[in-house]
């Protein structure tokens, strides 16, 4: 009896021993994946005088806003985040819309050199940035487009196309061909059953797609370096690069503007953090 | 009436919708569905061929010239003379081992993915069998380990400058703290450990992003599978090796290749970081093409090192093609 109650024992001790260990390491990796937002939000809250000691002070003595204040007044944050909201925004939209229409038709049309088309579209994304800079930056140039938000969501539109493209034909393939047929039989014409009936029901792949690209957007770096050189139309990553700061040591404002450019971020993680994952795996599954 | 007549071979489901089509033609004229098809991807693809491949194009041709994009400065042709500039003189094995220049950000770029690719691959291989059960929090969890790959990389790049600085920075204080260091350790300021903390930050950075890939590969393996092993005796750690890792084999060539050619191109990193020094230790291929473009302004040369950047990427692409392409797009 006793013999039988100390296995208990034993098992249980293992038992909670392992649930533990799990959710021990669960927490120091995501410690460890949120320390450093964590620690521009400890450095933004210290007096400015505090930043620059060592050691290091983990807890602000006295905290303080005065470092946003500063970085408020030091740089257009604002202004370089609704920069970034536009663009990120009309370059979702934008492949939403062609993304959709292409991944139509490679899905669910049969017609002649489709592989060679699909190859192509997909192929696009093996091209690298750089190569593509000089030139568009030309182009942008001569139409006017340097220093406007349509000057970066045209670039990004292209460069993301064929991960919307793929996005979508691999959702178009698994809808039954009855709802195709249903609408045809019901006199539609094949723009009516794209319009009326498959994209009303491809609002799933549409967010998917529109938060993978609107993330991207948000985040690119050297199209926004090199395409916007006025300081009024800088993007949140180039402002935040480029940023100085007044003092021989700007830690504190740099990281009070840090953590105030990526709140939108853990926002839209919380909220979308499903979808994104469903679109990194969707362009994932080749 | 185009495509009537060709493709015989469809497969029976197809062929329902098919004589139905044939029989809407009647009652629908206006469009055929290959006549459909070139509408919707008229403007997608002439959209790709104008703003990915015509750059590609101008870029080649610009690396055969000088003074590419300044007007004040007109193109004149040189033939190859930008890649002979970059290729500076001497025997290929010895510029490819210690030349500098492109050479320098040759070697820096090779080295960063060659090594970061792999240890994230492991490391979200890790993060992923972890990750793919059910427990109390794990959205929370999940949505904390995420984070490291929606941070843009530039300004992560600015966070982790000022963690890893040499007075103040709070990883020396760690370090000091449990004793692996006496007193402050100027990483970014030294050439090795300034490389070795860039590919500390990427990986730390990017290995979410396999895991995720990764997870989804493992949630598609069947249960029964582990099932039929438990039941023949099989230990945790054969399971893994006879049935996960085979099974994951083609989601990890994917998560494999698609952070190879991301890595390879990487910029914000260096730029944020370190702006590629010191003494250009961490200075990848491209922060040296945009040095040599905006810096020194040497379009002809910048456009020569973009056209052998593309040369390589496309390289690693084939490789992607080469092991997974698979035909059965229909």
């Amino acid at each position: 009896m006793s013999h039988d109650s100390s296995a208990f024992e034993i098992e249980r001790f293992q038992w909670v021993g392992k649930k533990l260990g799990f959710y021990g390491s669960i927490f120091v990796i995501a410690l460890v994946s949120v320390f450093p937002i964590l620690w521009m939000l400890i450095t933004s809250l210290k007096q400015p005088g505090n930043v620059v000691t060592f050691p290091v002070e983990y807890v602000p003595r006295n905290p303080t806003l005065e470092n946003y204040r500063a970085a408020i007044e030091g740089a257009p944050f604002f202004r370089y985040l609704l920069n970034s909201a536009i663009v990120a925004t009309g370059t979702a939209v934008l492949d939403v819309l062609l993304g959709s229409l292409a991944g139509y038709a490679l899905s669910r049309l049969r017609f002649r050199f489709k592989l060679p088309v699909l190859l192509l579209i997909l192929g696009t994304a093996m091209l690298p940035f750089i190569a593509r800079l000089i030139p568009l930056f030309s182009l942008a140039r001569s139409w006017g487009l340097l220093n406007s938000h349509l000057g970066l969501i045209i670039p990004y539109a292209a460069f993301q196309l064929p991960f919307a493209v793929w996005i979508f034909q691999a959702y178009f393939k698994e809808l039954p061909d009855s709802l195709e047929e249903a609408g045809l039989m019901d006199g539609l014409s094949r723009i009516g059953v794209l319009f009326r009936i498959i994209l009303p029901v491809s609002a799933p792949a549409m967010a998917t797609a529109a938060i993978i690209v609107f993330i991207y957007a948000w985040n690119e770096f050297l199209f926004a370096l090199t395409f916007m050189t006025e300081d009024s139309m800088r993007t949140i990553t180039v402002g935040i690069a480029l940023y100085q700061g007044e003092f021989q040591y700007p830690w504190g404002t740099i990281s009070a503007a840090v953590f105030m450019s990526v709140i939108p971020l853990i926002l839209f993680m919380l909220f979308f953090q499903r979808k994104v994952v469903e679109g990194l795996t969707a362009t994932g599954k080749a | 009436m185009v495509d009537t007549a060709e493709a015989p071979s469809e497969s029976p489901r197809r062929e329902g919708s098919r004589r139905q089509n044939r029989l809407q033609r009647y009652r629908d004229l206006r469009f055929t569905e290959e006549e459909l098809a070139v509408i919707l991807l008229t403007p997608v693809v002439s959209f790709l061929l104008a703003v990915s491949f015509y750059p590609i194009f101008d870029t080649v041709i610009g690396s055969l010239h000088t003074g590419y994009v300044l007007e004040m400065d007109p193109r004149e042709f040189v033939g190859l003379e930008n890649y002979r500039s970059i290729y500076g003189s001497g025997p290929l094995l010895e510029q490819f081992l210690s030349g500098d220049g492109f050479w320098n950000a040759l070697r820096v770029s090779l080295i960063y993915t060659f090594v970061s690719v792999p240890v994230e691959l492991v490391l979200g291989l890790g993060l992923a069998l972890l990750l793919n059960r059910e427990f109390r929090g794990k959205y929370f969890a999940q949505a904390a380990i995420l984070f490291p790959w929606a941070i843009p990389t530039v300004i992560n790049a600015r966070i982790w400058a000022w963690m890893f600085n040499g007075q103040y920075g709070v990883i020396n204080d760690l370090l000091i703290r449990i004793g692996l260091l006496q007193q402050p350790f100027p990483f970014l300021a030294r050439p090795d450990t300034a490389l070795y903390s860039m590919l500390f930050i990427t990986i730390w950075k990017t290995s979410s992003f396999m895991a995720l890939i990764l997870l989804a590969g493992l949630q598609s393996i069947p249960d029964h599978l582990y099932e039929a092993a438990r039941m023949d005796g099989a230990s945790r750690v054969r399971q893994f090796w006879d049935i996960t890792l085979p099974l994951l084999k083609p989601t990890l060539l994917v998560a494999l290749i698609f952070r190879t050619l991301p890595a390879f191109q990487a910029f914000g990193l260096p730029f944020g970081l370190t702006g590629g020094g010191p003494a250009s230790a961490t200075t990848t291929l491209v922060l040296f093409d945009h040095q040599t473009t905006f810096n020194r302004l040497n379009f002809g040369e910048g456009a020569a090192t973009a056209t052998i950047i593309t040369l390589i990427a496309l390289a690693i692409a084939m490789v992607y093609v080469g092991t997974l392409y698979e035909p059965e797009v229909r």
